[in-house]
């Protein structure tokens, strides 16, 4: 060999000599690994920063909320990784999930807020009461609060902001679900909502970003795209610069109306640099070597990771939290065969739940779900939990085999073919993982169902389940899916059991009341009359008979399977105190941090 | 190798076909030109190639048996089924399997087990089976089309080299893979043949560009020029003179674009377009095993080394019958 030849293959053998070595590496991640386990298997338990208070649920490993000891302390600034960008930052426009909302919470007040007790006190308002019949509403605003552009907050602000709200893509749905049909100021600060249907729930809709997030209706009618990217709200954090995709920068609004309950001005911090970084492992490292201080996961194996990280010794708090969101999919019910109900009680029997949840790294983590409320909430159903079809192989396999021998199928094929269907996630690794898992039960029924896997990007995979070009039918068939949250049952469940088409609609008799958000296309009269008829009550055993009703209908024709609830984390450097147990103008404790979501006026660095 | 000028006698009529050069530059007529036996281009291989062609046999050997194993002989042939889940739902005895995700190797699972508890050396024999597939449709696409249009664009020139090459140009001007994220999107596109089809089609001017380069330079070679002048048709010229004498140095691009299709089909099963689950790829392994990576890294390592000494090894390769190519094309 000459000369060359030989220094050729000593750079191949050096570059695999380097991937050895980065593969000797993982020495430290076997070792991980069994501290993983360990740690699952000890629950965490011991450690300070994951304290336990899910005391109702057995394996919930909600952090105690509480609020942070020690001397407030203004200053400084923090970069907080998010798991995704906000393509916009307008309440009334841009669908806002968990990432989004941490940076609108800065920017925007809310008229109403959730207390850790899941009660709804007024933030913006300091009051708002009902009508006798919950026909109306009357609220009335806090006195001297400014816009960041010196604008004052007044009731006809609010009411402007309903014009503007009527016909927004994220608020138009919120309207019509809070059956919101009017808003008038009927004072300086008194605004009265006129609601076209009974609505008892009414003040949970004022705590959502759509119709709860309070903006400049003037500017936002003169410049709704600059608006996006450069909005102007009441909040404690003003918008300093923005990179898309790079780097949100807010400051500290010095003519804030908020305090603190012992009457510190708020917010402490100078400055706040929101950074998305969509990868979840790269998301936590950026925290653990100190690029971030803090970031959010709604992703069980990060927050694995994450109690590992800190089972080591990192000197990072994590909020662990773990609530009524829950995963799973849907099918498309107006689509053959998921018309028929068989097949949608046989693939939910073919569902191994436990295996699915720990194909998402939710072992341990993640609470089975069964319906659309956690162990630990209020709703919450031992009726409906064992109502709900658990893995049964042989059922499953019955159902669909009744189905494909029916020579009536719905689906138009010859007795004995096996059903087929489009099977989608996300391409998201661990929802990959846990298709998979369930694919493989499929395979074990001998040829009754043939799936397709398909992943599309997440905008993809809601507009095939919103289905807009299609009247809202949808082209999805089996859907990887999200539902549920801590708002009021109705937030979620009105719009979700409403008719999906217009033809739905005129044929249950009530025209012109159509909801895109039933992703499901499932429409159940007496569910939906259920819904309803819990908006018209506040009281709690009526309204909980009624949910439960309508979970039970769930469980009995299955729209919808489930995997697990959603266990959310914020992870901050342990000098960042304040996220947890912040307080309302009335001095109650807040929620907290639900699907890590966090409110950052109160912190501070300690 | 010796180099032999063909001989044109000016008596002799103008049908007179051009004598034949490709092999070693030595006319049809006459010295039979010395072919080289595999044991002497194995001999002449540096020590990086012949390890490089030893991987690639191995790889996609491998995938052809693993192939072979689940279409013919049912699972029968001694590898583990690639999609089996040993912690998995049995229907033959009603129970889960005890197996673990994320095992580490040993007997049973040289390699150890995935996220879902699937045998990882199994599924990474199995996933050079699309690579191979990728590579050889996009080559095979890319040589027969590329290589054809390249080779005629260089030799006839004028207004057909003209249009060609801005149709070529166009497709240049696609980036391909956006365009593949966008088809498998839009048009739910998941068939590993029409996803291998389109890669090559985009690949189609990488090759009309070799080949034009190289038919241009043997256009003007005095064999070509002295067929040209004893009259012989250029149809003729084309498929005897030209093609034969681009086709080498195509052959040995195609070695070098199909690392890069390889790296593409990766990217895409990466990011969940490529074929469908769950049949294993070494991009979707990858993508698969980044979530539990802080867990088990090897996981995630040993598709990607799969992948990584794949690509090297055809560059390597590719390079060395570049450059045999050129040797041959210098002397004739």
């Amino acid at each position: 060999m000459n000369k060359q030849g030989l220094l050729k293959l000593l750079a191949l053998l050096f570059s695999m000599g380097l991937i050895a070595a980065a593969c000797g590496g993982s020495d430290d991640g076997d070792t991980g690994a069994t501290d993983t386990t360990e740690a699952e298997a000890e629950e965490a338990a011991t450690d300070d920063t994951v304290a336990e208070a899910g005391t109702e649920a057995e394996g919930d490993n909600d952090t105690e909320i509480v609020p942070s000891e020690g001397e407030r302390a203004y200053g400084g600034s923090i970069a907080v990784g998010l798991e995704a960008e906000a393509v916009g930052l307008r309440p009334w426009e841009d669908t806002c999930s968990s990432p989004c909302y941490n940076m609108m919470i800065t920017i925007y007040d809310k008229l109403i807020e959730q207390t850790v007790d899941g009660e709804y006190e007024g933030w913006l308002l300091e009051s708002i009461e009902p009508s006798e019949d919950f026909m109306s509403w009357v609220g009335v605003l806090r006195p001297g609060v400014t816009f960041h552009n010196g604008t004052e907050l007044t009731a006809q602000t609010i009411a402007d902001m309903f014009i503007v709200q009527q016909t927004g893509a994220a608020s138009a749905g919120q309207i019509s679900s809070a059956n919101l049909a009017d808003v008038q100021a009927t004072g300086d600060l008194e605004v009265t909502y006129t609601l076209s249907q009974a609505n008892s729930a009414f003040p949970a809709f004022l705590a959502r970003a759509p119709i709860g997030m309070v903006f400049d209706p003037a500017l936002a009618t003169e410049d709704p795209d600059g608006y996006a990217n450069a909005p102007v709200g009441t909040g404690p954090f003003v918008v300093e610069s923005r990179d898309l995709d790079n780097e949100t920068v807010v400051v500290r609004n010095e003519n804030y109306w908020g305090t603190d309950p012992e009457g510190n001005q708020l917010p402490f911090l100078d400055q706040i640099s929101f950074r998305p970084i969509p990868d979840e492992g790269t998301r936590l490292d950026a925290l653990l070597s100190g690029t971030v201080n803090a970031f959010q996961t709604l992703r069980q194996g990060t927050i694995r990771d994450a109690r590992a990280a800190v089972e080591e010794g990192a000197d990072v708090t994590l909020l662990e939290f773990q609530g009524n969101n829950t995963g799973g999919g849907h099918f498309n019910v107006l689509v053959p065969p998921f018309d028929d109900k068989r097949v949608r009680n046989g693939l939910v029997h073919l569902n191994p739940q436990d295996q699915v949840i720990e194909a998402l790294g939710g072992t341990g983590i993640s609470l089975p779900a069964t319906q659309w409320f956690s162990p630990d909430s209020p709703w919450y159903s031992e009726k409906v939990a064992e109502a709900w079809p658990k893995f049964d192989f042989n059922r499953g396999v019955e159902l669909i085999t009744e189905y494909v021998n029916d020579p009536a199928r719905s689906d138009g094929k010859a007795v004995g073919e096996p059903i087929s269907f489009e099977q989608s996630c996300p391409p998201d690794p661990t929802l990959i993982a846990a298709t998979q898992v369930i694919i493989e039960v499929y395979e074990q029924t001998g040829g009754l169902i043939e799936a397709e896997v398909t992943n599309y990007d997440q905008q993809t995979h809601i507009n095939y389940a919103l289905g807009a070009e299609n009247g809202f039918v949808g082209e999805h068939g089996a859907h990887c899916w999200r539902w549920s949250s801590e708002d009021d049952p109705s937030v979620n469940l009105n719009p979700a059991l409403a008719p999906p088409t217009a033809e739905i609609a005129e044929l249950a008799g009530i025209p012109g009341v159509v909801s895109p958000l039933n992703f499901a296309n499932w429409f159940d009269g007496e569910s939906f009359q259920a819904a309803v008829g819990a908006t018209q009550t506040d009281d709690f055993a009526a309204r909980y008979a009624l949910y439960e009703t309508i979970m039970l209908r769930i469980a009995e024709e299955t729209p919808i399977w489930y995997s697990g609830h959603t266990a959310t984390a914020i992870g901050t450097d342990a000098n960042i105190l304040g996220l947890n147990g912040w307080h309302l103008p009335s001095g109650s404790i807040g929620v907290g941090f639900p699907n890590a979501e966090g409110r950052w006026a109160e912190v501070w660095l300690g | 190798m010796t180099t032999t000028e063909p001989t044109v006698s000016l008596d002799q009529p103008t049908v007179v076909e051009a004598p034949k050069v490709q092999q070693s530059g030595v006319p049809r007529e006459g010295i039979k030109p010395k072919r080289a036996s595999v044991l002497e281009v194995w001999r002449s291989m540096p020590l990086t190639v012949k390890f490089s062609t030893v991987w690639l046999i191995l790889v996609f050997g491998g995938a052809i048996y693993a192939k072979v194993d689940t279409t013919i002989f049912d699972g029968a042939l001694p590898l583990q089924d690639p999609n089996a889940q040993t912690n998995g739902f049995s229907a033959a005895t009603g129970e889960f399997g005890d197996g673990e995700p994320l095992e580490k190797p040993s007997a049973d699972h040289w390699l150890g087990t995935d996220a879902i508890a699937r045998d990882t050396f199994s599924r990474i024999v199995h996933g050079g089976w699309v690579s191979l597939i990728v590579a050889s449709v996009a080559a095979g696409f890319g040589v027969i089309f590329g290589g054809f249009l390249g080779a005629l664009v260089g030799f006839v020139r004028g207004r057909t080299e003209a249009v060609i090459m801005s149709a070529i140009d166009v497709i240049l001007a696609f980036p391909a893979l956006i365009l593949l994220l966008a088809m498998v999107s839009i048009f739910r596109v998941r068939d590993l043949l029409i996803i291998s089809l389109v890669i090559g089609f985009l690949s189609i001017p990488a090759y009309t560009r070799v080949a034009r380069a190289t038919s241009l330079a043997i256009s003007q070679r005095e064999f070509v020029l002295a067929a040209r002048a004893i009259g012989t048709k250029p149809g003729t010229i084309l498929r005897r003179e030209v093609i034969p004498n681009v086709l080498p140095v195509v052959l040995s691009y195609a070695m070098v674009a199909a690392a890069f299709v390889i790296v593409v089909e990766g990217s895409l099963s990466f990011l969940g377009l490529s074929v469908q689950l769950p049949t294993s790829t070494w991009g979707n392994m990858i993508n698969l095993a980044r979530a539990d990576i802080k867990v088990d890294v090897m996981q995630a390592v040993y598709p990607s080394l799969a992948l990584v000494i794949t690509v090297l090894s055809l560059n390597q390769v590719g390079d060395w019958f570049q450059k045999r190519a050129s040797h041959r094309a210098s002397a004739l």
